[in-house]
């Protein structure tokens, strides 16, 4: 931590003839380095890395421009739709609905998506050093969603179009549609950047599955670099 | 063919030598500060991020850390005289580095920035040492940091 003391001409008493000697031995034999103890404070990056993915809900102390911090929230969101008999198979869209609540962007508290029919998807990748890789999020899809009777809907059926209120340009979390069963990529995030956009999902409608409820569950995963 | 004699020779290495030592007080007025004394509390300065959530824009990626150092300045050569001590952080990898510091009184508290200095005692020297607390805190980009890295910093004196 501490460099060792070297001798040199500072610890001279301001007395001109023993300067004067002293000053001609160095000269002599070899300039002595002066006084040097400069301080050395090793700086040591503790936990560089952080990752915060949101999908639906989340969780936060306060805003982060309020000194928020991130929080773990193991809640799982519902996003549903009810097709009327009249219009099943149509080729028809079915917009779906959420039960997420979060609206707000914990970046600022901005409103950035309208509830019910968008579900907020954001975070970010923290990590020291300059470019680095973006994290990645992806989405383990199952094959289809089923029903009691076991009666099935591919995945491929349910899309999704990304915005974000005020937003332009291009989302970091685009618009698509589920793969049939597999791991699909959902949307990157460079790193020391927040990312957020607002998803709507809809059911394509474009088949005439059996009647029943039919479910399946999606899980989304942040990878970091 | 000029000759010059052992005694010539030597009357100019002196001039010449003294020449150094006399003109050396005029451009040397900044004198480091032997502080081999002082003590450092903790052996490295653990960096964390000032916020734990960057911002939208990639502009908020302080990373800070802090660390207590008992310091100890020799300035006996300058007792019973008066003088001003300065921290000096010189510029040096891996970019800009803010420093801060608390003390307990007998230095006074600043910050400079990688390549400066900031004052930290204006006055008499009344005693062979002068000792205090430092708690210092670092900032740099985050972006900048890779691995560990070492930061020097020293005291120095400039005379009156």
């Amino acid at each position: 931590m501490h460099g060792l003391p070297s001798p040199g001409l500072w610890v001279l008493p301001h007395d001109r003839n023993r300067l004067r000697r002293l000053a001609i031995g160095a000269a002599l034999f070899g300039l002595q380095s002066p006084a040097v103890s400069a301080y050395t404070a090793t700086l040591t990056p503790a936990s560089p890395r952080m990752v915060y993915p949101q999908v639906g809900v989340g969780s936060f102390t306060a805003n982060y421009l309020d000194g928020g911090k991130p929080g773990n929230n193991t809640a799982i969101n519902t996003v549903s739709v009810t097709v009327a008999p009249g219009a099943v198979g149509t080729g028809v869209a079915q917009a779906m609905k959420s039960d997420s609540t979060a609206a707000n962007s914990f970046l600022d508290g901005y409103a950035f998506c309208n509830l019910p029919g968008q579900v907020y998807i954001g975070g970010f990748y923290r990590t020291t050093g300059g470019a680095t890789a973006a994290a990645l999020v992806t989405a383990t899809v199952p094959a289809a969603l089923t029903n009691a009777a076991g009666n099935t809907i591919p995945f491929s059926k349910i899309g999704w179009t990304s915005s974000g209120n005020g937003d332009t340009g291009s989302e970091p979390f685009p618009s698509g549609t589920f793969v049939s069963g597999g791991v699909q990529n959902v949307g990157s995030m460079p790193s020391n950047t927040w990312n957020e956009s607002c998803w709507a999902f809809s059911y394509l409608n474009n088949t005439v599955p059996p009647a029943g409820t039919f479910t399946g569950v999606v899980r989304y995963t942040l990878s970091s670099p | 063919m000029i000759r010059i004699g052992r005694r010539a020779w030597a009357a100019f290495f002196l001039a010449y030598v003294l020449g150094i030592i006399w003109a050396a007080p005029a451009r040397a007025k900044t004198i480091q500060i032997d502080d081999s004394g002082s003590e450092a509390l903790e052996p490295s300065v653990g960096m964390r991020w000032k916020s734990a959530t960057p911002s939208h824009s990639s502009a908020d990626n302080l990373m800070i850390g802090a660390t207590t150092i008992r310091v100890r300045l020799n300035v006996t050569p300058w007792l019973r005289r008066s003088g001003r001590i300065y921290l000096n952080l010189p510029a040096q990898p891996p970019g800009p580095i803010a420093l801060s510091w608390l003390t307990q009184g007998r230095l006074q508290a600043g910050q400079v920035q990688s390549g400066g200095r900031m004052l930290v005692y204006a006055g008499p020297i009344t005693t062979p040492f002068m000792e205090d607390t430092l708690t210092f805190r670092f900032g740099v980009d985050g972006r900048l940091i890779q691995h560990a890295f070492p930061v020097n910093f020293h005291f120095e004196m400039d005379e009156d």
